[in-house]
């Protein structure tokens, strides 16, 4: 359900406006409205004066250093409850910037080095077969190039080029090193150093360069020392890290201070909100109605009668955030409500119909009982794996056990285990629909979901339309109704399981349902209401997907458990295994987001208004950080 | 009739619809991602957007089914 708001106005003696903000900040239960927005304020806003525009700047300033240096940790310290100085805190973070700043360069040079050595280690290998034993020789030094297979052919005019300046007192050693490339090692004297090099620029060929510390080490001595390097480095990275969490994790004082540092800049942005003159504030924002008790508490402990709460009637100018309360079950699927789009104050929150269907169409288009057990089991192990680091992952899996428990009874009633393989070797018989065989009764099974499942979307239409007096959309619900109604008549006479004696009454309803869909609607009525009425059909016959991606997943069972039949038992087992696992990760992704599919535009089609904005109270971000 | 031609219709008809889904989904779909990359808040809108055009399969499976139950008997 849409937690009800009040609109309130606080209004006290400007030497309460600190306290009355902390109070607020500490509660945590009004979103406040910008003053300037707001017509039911006459009052100017509160201009913020060059200390307090100082003290923003500084607060980000100290903030944004807090962050940078917590980033660097893997283990950043808990904010202790006690008030720390901010000025203390910024000499210290001053005092230890430079260490964390070495320690943090140190940190990245490891880490580059450590992904691009094995690139330089590769290219040496490919290399090291063209080597010659000349290369020992003190006084000789070697280049080593890759080039493109295609343009293998500078080779040659370098041979040329070489035995010019060199007069034969050189070696090129080349050849194939990959599929498309080649590569050559270059034996040069010493002495002719700056003019090899200079050649081997004016020829634009690309030498290996290795990182500086190789340079002066011999080709085969190189590897060696990069082989081992790459041994160390992570030693040496995992050392760093531990000197920068030492540095950083004792500091319980920063961490409070980044808190306490928010808490202060959101009071001083919030001050902006406010309207005020010389001597008096009033703050205007929005409580939900469960929390006024609270918001009047806090502003009595403030100093009797000096700060008043004043109620304010919500005009047709205003748009109240929308905060949603569910009971626990159905929590977690507020996020999938506000994943299309938070619903409009004083709308119909569908949070709870979602938790009821969603998880239920699931399970008709999964049914299996091992794949709804082994899907129970993963969302089992990440309820209870992210209870205490991410709790909101821990919530969300409870949408997964829901939906693995509905595919456990559907498997039940479908007689699937495994797809066929219950019933190949334990004689598993379906309790309802085979769903292998009898294609019609599912085909019409999934119609009849889909009727029902739209006829209540519609029926909430109707009532939503008549919360808000919207004759408009009340007579385009009830009419869509009706002209279903009455087609679903008409089908069941022309297939003979309604006494040909309805039609007439069918038909009737159909033209009775149609000119409601198109009385309120003008001329252009003539046109969107026989189209609207074929969009609902077209709505229900959707819910066929129900009963297609369930034929799909049980077809590539049974060929799983074909397959595994096939050869010896225990190659038999690998691809069964396989294909079933391949099966059960498409089978729960293709049903969640079908299923999805079918509530945001085949349901919420029909009665949901989207557009509201979310409750953000005062007080919530610095918590969140 | 010939039960192989029954079968052809059937998989022609789910075949050309699941083709004519796959080209809105990919033509959606590409311009989804691309408003992603600039209002992640969208993730909802532009699921429902690319799902739109599955009705179509949809309505082929069903064109499908109706050729094999009425005419393969």
């Amino acid at each position: 359900m849409l937690v009800p708001m009040t609109k309130v106005h606080l209004i006290g003696h400007r030497r309460r406006l600190q306290p009355t903000l902390a109070a607020l900040q500490g509660l945590s239960a009004m979103q406040l409205i910008d003053v300037t927005k707001d017509a039911s304020v006459t009052l100017p806003p509160l201009s913020a004066d060059d200390a307090q525009l100082g003290e923003i700047e500084e607060l980000r300033y100290l903030i944004a250093r807090l962050d940078a240096a917590f980033a660097l940790s893997s283990h950043p310290p808990q904010p202790s409850s006690s008030v720390v100085d901010l000025g203390e805190i910024r000499v210290e973070i001053d005092a230890a910037a430079p260490e964390l700043e070495d320690l943090s360069r140190a940190t990245d040079e490891l880490e580059a080095e450590l992904e691009t050595l094995p690139r330089h280690l590769q290219s040496l290998k490919r290399l090291l077969p063209l080597v010659p034993e000349l290369t020992e020789l003190e006084s000789y030094d070697t280049d080593a190039v890759v080039l493109d297979a295609r343009h293998s052919s500078v080779l040659g005019d370098l041979n040329a080029a070489l035995d010019h300046l060199l007069s034969g007192n050189f070696e090129i050693l080349a050849g194939q090193v990959d599929a498309d490339s080649v590569g050559a090692v270059i034996v040069t004297p010493k002495r002719a150093r700056r003019e090899v090099q200079e050649l081997l620029g004016r020829q634009q060929v690309n030498r290996v360069r290795l990182p500086p510390r190789y340079e002066s080490a011999r080709f085969r001595d190189a590897v060696t020392l990069m082989e081992r390097r790459l041994v160390d480095l992570p030693v040496e990275i995992d050392t760093l890290h531990d000197r920068i969490n030492a540095a950083i994790e004792p500091h319980e004082a920063w961490a409070a201070a980044r808190v306490q540092a928010r808490e202060r800049l959101d009071q001083l942005i919030a001050m902006g909100h406010l309207g005020a003159t010389a001597h008096t504030f009033v703050i205007a924002g929005w409580v939900p109605v469960t929390k006024l008790e609270d918001v009047r508490r806090a502003i009595a402990a403030i100093g009797e009668g000096e700060v008043v709460l004043e109620l304010v009637p919500i005009d047709d100018a205003d748009e109240p955030p929308v905060l949603m309360e569910n009971r626990r079950p159905a929590r977690p699927f507020e996020a999938l409500v506000s994943l299309l789009s938070a619903p409009r104050y004083g709308s119909l929150d569908p949070t709870t119909l979602m938790m009821i269907f969603l998880p239920l169409f699931f399970g008709m288009m999964l049914g299996d009982i091992v794949y709804g057990g082994l899907l129970m089991v993963g969302a089992l192990y990440l309820r209870h794996r992210f209870r205490v680091s991410s709790p909101s992952v821990s919530e969300f899996a409870r949408v997964f056990v829901l939906a693995a428990g509905w595919a456990i009874v559907w498997g039940i009633v479908y007689g699937e285990l495994l797809g066929d393989l219950g019933h190949r070797w334990f004689g598993l018989e379906p309790l309802w629909i085979n769903r292998e065989e009898a294609l019609e009764p599912l085909l019409i099974f999934a119609v009849a979901v889909g009727v029902a499942h739209v006829s209540l979307g519609l029926l909430l239409g109707v009532w939503s339309a008549m919360r808000r007096h919207d004759r408009k959309r009340l007579s385009n619900s009830i009419g869509t109704l009706l002209a279903l109604a009455g087609l679903l008549l008409v089908v069941g006479v022309a297939m003979g399981q309604v006494p040909s004696g309805f039609m007439t009454p069918a038909v009737a309803t159909v033209v009775v349902g149609l000119v409601l869909m198109i009385a309120l609607e003008g001329p252009m009525g003539l046109l969107t209401g026989p189209l609207e009425l074929m969009g609902t059909v077209g709505n229900v016959l959707s819910y066929l997907r129900i009963a297609a991606i369930g034929i799909a997943s049980v077809y590539l069972a049974r060929v799983a458990n074909e397959l595994g039949a096939l050869g010896p038992v225990w190659i038999g087992v690998i691809v069964a295994a396989l294909f079933h696992t391949l099966n059960l990760a498409l089978g729960t992704f293709s049903p969640a987001i079908q299923a999805l599919r079918l509530h945001y535009v085949e349901f919420f089609g029909k009665f949901y208004e989207g557009g509201g904005t979310a409750f953000q109270p005062f007080g919530s971000l610095e918590r969140k950080g | 009739m010939e039960i192989g031609l029954i079968a052809i219709g059937a998989g022609l008809a789910i075949g050309l619809a699941a083709i004519a889904t796959g080209y809105a989904q990919a033509r959606i779909g590409s311009a989804g991602i691309g408003a992603l990359a600039e209002k992640p808040e969208l993730t909802g809108r532009v699921i429902l957007l690319i799902a739109l055009p599955e009705t179509l399969v949809i309505l082929g499976f069903a064109v499908a089914a109706m050729i094999i139950l009425l005419l393969g008997g």
